[in-house]
């Protein structure tokens, strides 16, 4: 079979990396303010709105732009519910393991679990994301660099996770949202090597139905839009908060 | 079972009953009767508790360090048992007292309760947090306007809701940490804000504490108070203590203030 290879447009990459940052940032603020909830529909609102914009923002956000960003030589579009199930899973996941972190105090067994939580579900949505690509060419993965990418996402989730409730102060807001971009971009681009593609020679079912990268495009340049008015507003509702506080 | 009366004035009633009960819930006693009484100081509760005798010095301490106890007594009553095995209902009491030990040069000495003059410190505290961090000036004319015998309490209680307030502004957001950690990364960049300090585990040692000067009274009360208030939130630990064991007004190079769990 002949082999092909992937090329990657350097503007997209880097704007999945920052993207990645600004959920991750957005996300990890919201999931703070998760012990500061007073009924448990506030601590639920909080952990899915945390949930969300991790999962929807940072982990599928990120993947379809660096999707987007890679040129394979071959049409691609996109299974719709498999797309669909597979940013559902990454907010599962996500919200599952932030609401466990913020539950009380910081632990070694909550950080864990929470961090093998949050990596499985950058590493699941990114291979369930990858099953919903419809291309003529032939696809199969290196097992050993998948096991690389799952261990790079559970490490990186782990040790963002720490930033952000152990610290105090710009390291702490900053430095863990850089940090969960690494664990989320490094997650997808060592999968991305993990995967080997061939020519193949027929379309499959359900190709000329599926989401294309324009309309896909369209779509994560909404979320972003929403992610950045929630990272802005919320820095704005907490500048507020700040100022109000009497003594 | 051990019944204790317990008697706490705290600057404003609302909510006092329902935040030390849940302390009292903690330590494993149950409230029998509560009274209130409107001082010139405060609100006045008294609470008559019952509970296990092996607890109650541990929930002494945690009700007297409550951030809105402003004074606190406690009375310990014990029961006693007879030959054949019955309890005889006989009421001893136990006044908690201090002793009072003897201080080396530089070394501070027990810290002994009494009232603050909240009023005074209520009207400075707006002043304050709108000049912070220049707060200096405010705990100088604080010392001088207050008389003498409620001069610590005041600057403990101005401390304390100092730090309270620093600590909901500026660290809030984030897990609980251990008490070390804590210091490290909530306490000591709260303080180095106001004055040169370092951390040496579970001390911190200020330089040039403007409030101490040599020869005159401690202001270290004020520290004390910031610190208890700083972190009272902040750690996974019941009743954070602060006690300053020496001070630049006594002699000593620093002024050291060790903090406690």
């Amino acid at each position: 079979m002949q082999e092909m290879h992937q090329h990657y447009n350097a503007v997209l990459v880097v704007l999945s990396y920052l993207v990645s940052v600004l959920g991750s940032f957005t996300a990890l603020q919201l999931a703070l303010g998760i012990a500061q909830a007073r009924t448990p529909g506030q601590r639920w609102g909080a952990v899915l709105a945390a949930g969300t914009a991790m999962g929807g923002g940072a982990i599928w956000a990120m993947h379809f732009i660096a999707m987007i960003a890679c040129n394979m030589g071959v049409q691609v579009t996109y299974d719709v519910m498999l797309t669909a199930i597979s940013a559902l899973l990454a907010v599962v996941a996500c919200s599952i393991g932030l609401a466990v972190v913020s539950a009380g105090a910081f632990g070694w067994l909550s950080l864990v679990f929470a961090g093998v939580m949050m990596g499985l579900g950058v590493a699941g949505m990114h291979y369930l994301g990858m099953a919903a690509m419809l291309t003529s060419a032939q696809i199969s993965y290196d097992g050993g660099l998948v096991a690389l990418s799952v261990a790079i996402a559970i490490v990186a989730s782990m040790a963002a996770l720490w930033l952000a409730f152990h610290l105090r102060g710009r390291l702490q807001m900053l430095g863990s949202a850089w940090v969960m971009g690494v664990a989320v971009c490094g997650m997808h681009y060592t999968g991305m090597s993990a995967l080997d593609i061939a020519v193949g020679d027929t379309l499959p079912a359900g190709f000329a139905q599926g989401l294309s990268g324009d309309h896909l495009g369209m779509v994560v340049f909404g979320v972003v839009v929403v992610l950045l008015a929630l990272a802005l507003g919320l820095s704005i509702i907490r500048q507020q908060r700040r100022a109000a506080l009497t003594i | 079972m051990a019944e204790l009366e317990v008697r706490v004035v705290s600057e404003r009633r609302d909510g006092l009953l329902l935040e030390l009960g849940r302390v009292v819930n903690e330590y494993g006693h149950v409230l029998v009767r509560q009274r209130w009484v409107q001082e010139a100081q405060g609100a006045c509760l008294t609470l008559i508790l019952r509970g296990p005798p092996d607890r109650q010095q541990a929930l002494e301490k945690a009700l007297g360090l409550h951030p809105r106890v402003l004074r606190f007594e406690s009375t310990r009553a014990v029961q006693a048992q007879d030959a054949v095995g019955s309890i005889v209902p006989t009421v001893v009491a136990e006044p908690v007292a201090f002793a009072a030990e003897p201080a080396g040069p530089g070394e501070v000495g027990p810290w002994l309760p009494s009232g603050a003059d909240v009023a005074r410190v209520e009207r400075m505290l707006p002043g304050l947090a709108k000049d912070y961090p220049r707060i200096f000036p405010w705990l100088i004319n604080l010392e001088y306007a207050v008389s003498a015998e409620v001069r610590d309490a005041s600057l403990y209680l101005a401390g304390k809701r100092t730090g309270a307030w620093i600590f909901r502004r500026d660290f809030s957001l984030g897990a609980r940490l251990g008490l070390v950690d804590a210091i490290r990364r909530i306490a000591l960049p709260a303080l180095r804000v106001l004055v040169t300090v370092e951390q040496h585990e579970h001390q911190l040692h200020v330089r040039g504490c403007p409030l101490c000067q040599p020869g005159a009274p401690s202001g270290g009360r004020f520290f004390a108070g910031f610190l208890e208030g700083l972190l009272a939130e902040s750690v996974d630990a019941p009743g954070v203590v602060v006690r300053e064991t020496r001070c630049h007004s006594l002699g000593a190079p620093v002024c050291v203030f060790e903090v406690s769990s």
